[in-house]
């Protein structure tokens, strides 16, 4: 469906909905098509294809909030849902978090964010997997999985404020995992609002190349060990402290950022941590959020300084400050993650260490107290032993045990490359290199 | 309402597609949610998915399309993009896709819950949301309560099955949820942080059951207590009485997702991992004689439950590991096929978005016969995990980490003060061959269990009675 199309349905339901009384009021109309192929032992497991249009609503009365996504057949089978919800609004009570609509504004629009390549690719990506099963198994490894991805969504946003929005964008996202016998193993992702089929070969290749290296493992002793971390491994934990930037997160009390405020030095120098929803290369980039508010890239963390929690108008009013242009209705979000690069290239990375870990990636990051940063991760996929400088040995699984207070302060040094990474364990577009961190805890099983 | 027709329709294009299986499933899931925190309702929402999800074998190759645009023609171009990728995909295929031949079922069911949601007006639900708020904020007496969040779900699952095997299943099942999080706070001494979720298909007797507005004031004051009392675990090796709500975590991560057949033949490799469990391996032990551990979509009340798989195959209750030995996995009709077994009902699908595929439903540690006092009454030295927080495991569900959130020191046979953040960090084998006595205080607790890709969060339950492990090493968490 086209701008037109989707912009009509929209502004049907916010006339019904105003009609039945609500006073504020936002609908997001999305139009997805997608198709998916995922692959297991170097084969297609499924080929999976959705065709889907969904309606999201914000309805306001007396400030009473009230959210709802449906899927209708017809625009006149909202009646009964929008009927139904007013009654709940009327029983409910006026909500802290109630704070007017924004104005409409102009949204400068995102160029580079449509690739009609995707649309072609769309039918068959078959031919996309035969392209990284090949890739893989060049550098001698036994089997591949992962799944590539390719989405085309067109979103509509109306306002009762009187706004009005639309976007279509393109998405291509993938992530591999390469065995080789007899344990090694490695995992790589990419993302790209591109079909862009040198990414999917040099995500396969990493993956390959890490599999075939990290066969015939060692054990190490846990300890504290200075860690060069790969991008996915980074990724995950970045987006899990991102996560806690958001501003609802704190509200619910599940946030290291309880305990800080903009200003606060969180981190080290070296390290900042951008949302770039204008990064267009990115399938995360948007040029406004879901209440039509411009977006902006702007630091969550720059030079080791929190600078801002990602705001929607609501959690922002009342919180204090403004809206960052990450609404999310009830939850704010970032959009692309960015960790802009140092200087160091990855050998140089791993020559500055004495003793310690380069980690691959990893799963199951848990907190045991998000107020104060206690977590747990595990390795999975490559991991080799550094010492003096040089990679000594592929090692077995072990965990990180740490603080992300702590892992933020001891952050040394940051490649100079980046990578667009985006999985399971890394729910938003994420560009961000290589790092080093000294002085991490690690920890095994003892039995 | 589900027109039943449009499932029919969708199997007659795939059929004349030349899909040598079909089946097409309309799936619908309602819900409703308030949230509150502190007393004061944030907003609350409702949740109306609906469509059809279409899955083909073609060329030996394996087609899934979903679409929510409920038209003949949309459903025919769904069907038809269904047939189409996976005989693209087939180009790639080494070993055809086959289903293992099953009874299948043809029926219709429902779950009544013996309280409809229609039995307490939204008022009297967030009454009661607020009785809770009130009741956690009275049982602080030093510390603070910053945060304290509830949000309570009710969703009702309906849909239509079809395949061209025969199989045709209606179902509606209700579920009920309670989701908290909640932080005691002290300055100067840290903080505490606990969440929580409830949840079983019903009604609104759940409620009722769970008690959480008398359980809640009683558990935050054992908070409180941590931040100004508890001490460091030891640090020797002790004997270990672990909780029900870890030992249902337990069975859960590390029997029922390495029995997951599909994830064994490495369907699952690049998202939810590997298997410890390798073809061939029925048989081997895991653990002791005590080790039992099911899972069993069929127990009333199971947020897990159902009574046919989302490919019409009747559920039953499986023996994922009996008296310490790897017994049966969870299969497929797929993975049927591939072990030469029928499949015993393990497919679901999270909504018509989503492919049917191998999940646990309720699974649960056998319990014995001890109670909790008979476990802890011969321990000279030793540690109660009553709850946890923070858990993972890797990939191949072997070496896994639990940290106790209320934990006790246990000397001569009695449970003495509190211990902070103790760390139950072992490998699956040694957790269950370390186990000498179990109790038979069964608990089931409710979780989402996410797999697949898209990813699929399905409701489910895990539980067990307290167990006794002998002679494990505790770690300490990270300051």
């Amino acid at each position: 469906m086209k701008r037109e199309e989707l912009l009509g349905i929209a502004r049907k339901i916010l006339d019904k909905a105003v009609k039945k009384g609500y006073e504020e009021v936002m609908v997001l109309v999305r139009d997805t098509r997608e198709s998916m192929l995922k692959i297991a032992n170097s084969e297609p497991s499924v080929a999976q294809y959705w065709d889907m249009l969904s309606i999201e609503l914000y309805l306001v009365k007396n400030k009473r909030i009230i959210v709802a996504g449906l899927e209708p057949s017809s625009i006149d089978e909202l009646d009964k849902p929008l009927k139904e919800l007013l009654s709940i609004a009327v029983r409910i009570e006026e909500s802290p978090l109630y704070a007017p609509l924004p104005e409409p504004a102009r949204t400068e629009p995102l160029t580079g964010i449509y690739d009609p390549g995707i649309e072609e690719a769309l039918s068959n990506p078959g031919e996309l997997g035969e392209l990284v099963v090949e890739a893989a198994h060049r550098e001698g490894i036994d089997r591949l999985a992962g799944m590539i991805d390719l989405k085309i969504t067109g979103k509509a946003l109306v306002t009762s404020k009187g706004g009005e929005y639309y976007e279509e964008a393109t998405m291509m996202e993938s992530y591999l995992r390469a065995f080789a016998d007899p344990d090694g193993s490695g995992q790589w992702s990419t993302c790209s609002r591109r079909l862009d089929k040198g990414k999917l070969v040099e995500a396969a290749g990493i993956a390959a190349r890490y599999a075939v290296d990290s066969r015939n493992r060692i054990s190490v002793e846990p300890g504290v060990y200075d860690i060069v971390f790969s991008p996915m491994i980074m990724g995950n934990l970045v987006a899990t402290i991102t996560r806690m930037a958001s501003a609802f997160m704190v509200y619910m009390g599940m946030s290291m950022f309880m305990k800080h405020r903009p200003g606060d030095r969180v981190a080290s120098e070296s390290f900042t941590l951008i949302d770039d929803p204008r990064l267009a290369e990115l399938p995360g980039s948007t040029s406004f959020d879901d209440e039509g508010v411009p977006t902006r890239r702007k630091p969550v963390i720059e030079k080791g300084v929190f600078k801002t929690l990602l705001h929607n108008t609501r959690t922002a009013a009342k919180m204090g400050g403004e809206t960052t242009g990450n609404a999310g209705w009830i939850m704010p979000h970032p959009w692309n993650l960015v960790v802009p690069p140092g200087e160091a290239s990855l050998e140089e990375l791993i020559g500055e260490v004495r003793k310690g870990l380069l980690i691959n990636n990893n799963w199951y990051t848990r907190l045991q107290n998000s107020v104060e940063g206690v977590f747990s991760t595990i390795t999975r996929d490559a991991l080799f032993l550094i010492e003096n400088g040089e990679i000594k040995a592929p090692v077995k699984k072990i965990r990180v045990a740490y603080t992300f207070p702590n892992l933020l302060q001891n952050i040394e040094l940051i490649g100079r490359k980046q990578y667009d990474v985006k999985w399971w364990e890394i729910p938003w577009p994420t560009r961000i290199p290589y790092i080093l961190v000294r002085k991490v805890h690690t920890s095994k099983h003892t039995a | 309402m589900i027109d039943e027709d449009l499932a029919f329709y969708a199997l007659k294009i795939a059929g004349g597609l030349g899909a040598s299986y079909a089946e097409a499933r309309i799936h619908v899931n309602r819900e409703l949610a308030i949230m509150m925190r502190n007393g004061r309702i944030i907003g609350s929402g409702i949740d109306y998915r609906r469509g059809i999800g279409v899955r083909v074998i073609v060329n030996g190759a394996l087609g899934f399309s979903a679409t929510n645009k409920l038209d003949k023609e949309s459903i025919k171009q769904a069907v038809e993009k269904a047939v189409s990728i996976a005989k693209v995909s087939s180009k790639l295929l080494k070993k055809p896709i086959t289903f293992a031949p099953a009874r299948l079922g043809h029926a219709n069911y429902r779950v009544l819950p013996r309280k409809s949601f229609d039995n307490m007006s939204l008022d009297e639900k967030i009454n009661y949301l607020e009785t809770l708020w009130k009741n956690a904020g009275e049982a602080v007496e030093k510390a603070k309560l910053p945060a304290f969040f509830t949000s309570y779900h009710e969703n009702v699952e309906e849909k239509f099955i079809v395949n061209s095997d025969g199989g045709e299943v209606y179902s509606v099942i209700p579920r009920i949820g309670l989701f908290y999080n909640l932080v005691v706070m002290d300055p100067g001494k840290g903080s505490v942080q606990r969440w929580e979720q409830l949840g079983s298909s019903g009604g609104l007797e759940w409620l009722d059951e769970w008690r959480l507005h008398e359980t809640l004031p009683r558990d935050i004051r054992v908070y409180e207590k941590i931040l100004y009392e508890a001490v460091e675990p030891p640090r020797d090796k002790v004997d270990v009485v672990v909780g029900s709500e870890i030992v249902g975590l337990i069975v859960h991560e590390s029997c029922g997702h390495p029995s997951e057949a599909d994830r064994i033949l490495g369907r699952e490799a690049a998202q939810a991992g590997m298997s410890f469990i390798k073809p061939g391996m029925i048989g081997e032990r895991i653990g002791s004689v005590h080790v039992t551990v099911i899972d069993d979509p069929t127990i009333p009340g199971g947020y897990g439950f159902y009574l046919y798989d989302d490919e019409t195959v009747p559920a039953r209750p499986k023996y994922l590991y009996y008296k310490g030995l790897i017994n049966e996995h969870l299969h497929n009709r797929w993975t049927a096929s591939i072990y030469g077994v029928e499949s015993n009902g393990s497919a679901r699908a999270m909504d018509y978005r989503s492919e049917p595929i191998i999940r646990m439903s309720n699974t649960y540690f056998k319990p014995g016969t001890y109670s909790l006092e008979e476990l802890i009454e011969d321990i000279h030295r030793g540690v109660y995990m009553k709850t946890y927080m923070e858990w993972n495991i890797d990939d191949e569900r072997w070496s896994q980490r639990y940290i106790g959130l209320e934990a006790y020191l246990i000397e001569n046979g009695e449970i003495k003060g509190l211990v902070r953040n103790p760390v139950l960090e072992l490998t699956t084998k040694s957790f269950y061959s370390s186990i000498d006595a179990v109790g038979k205080d069964l608990k089931f607790y409710a979780g989402t269990c996410g797999k697949g890709e898209p990813a699929q969060g399905v409701p489910v339950w895990f539980g067990g009675p307290s167990v006794r492990i002998r002679n494990i090493r505790l770690g300490v968490a990270p300051k």
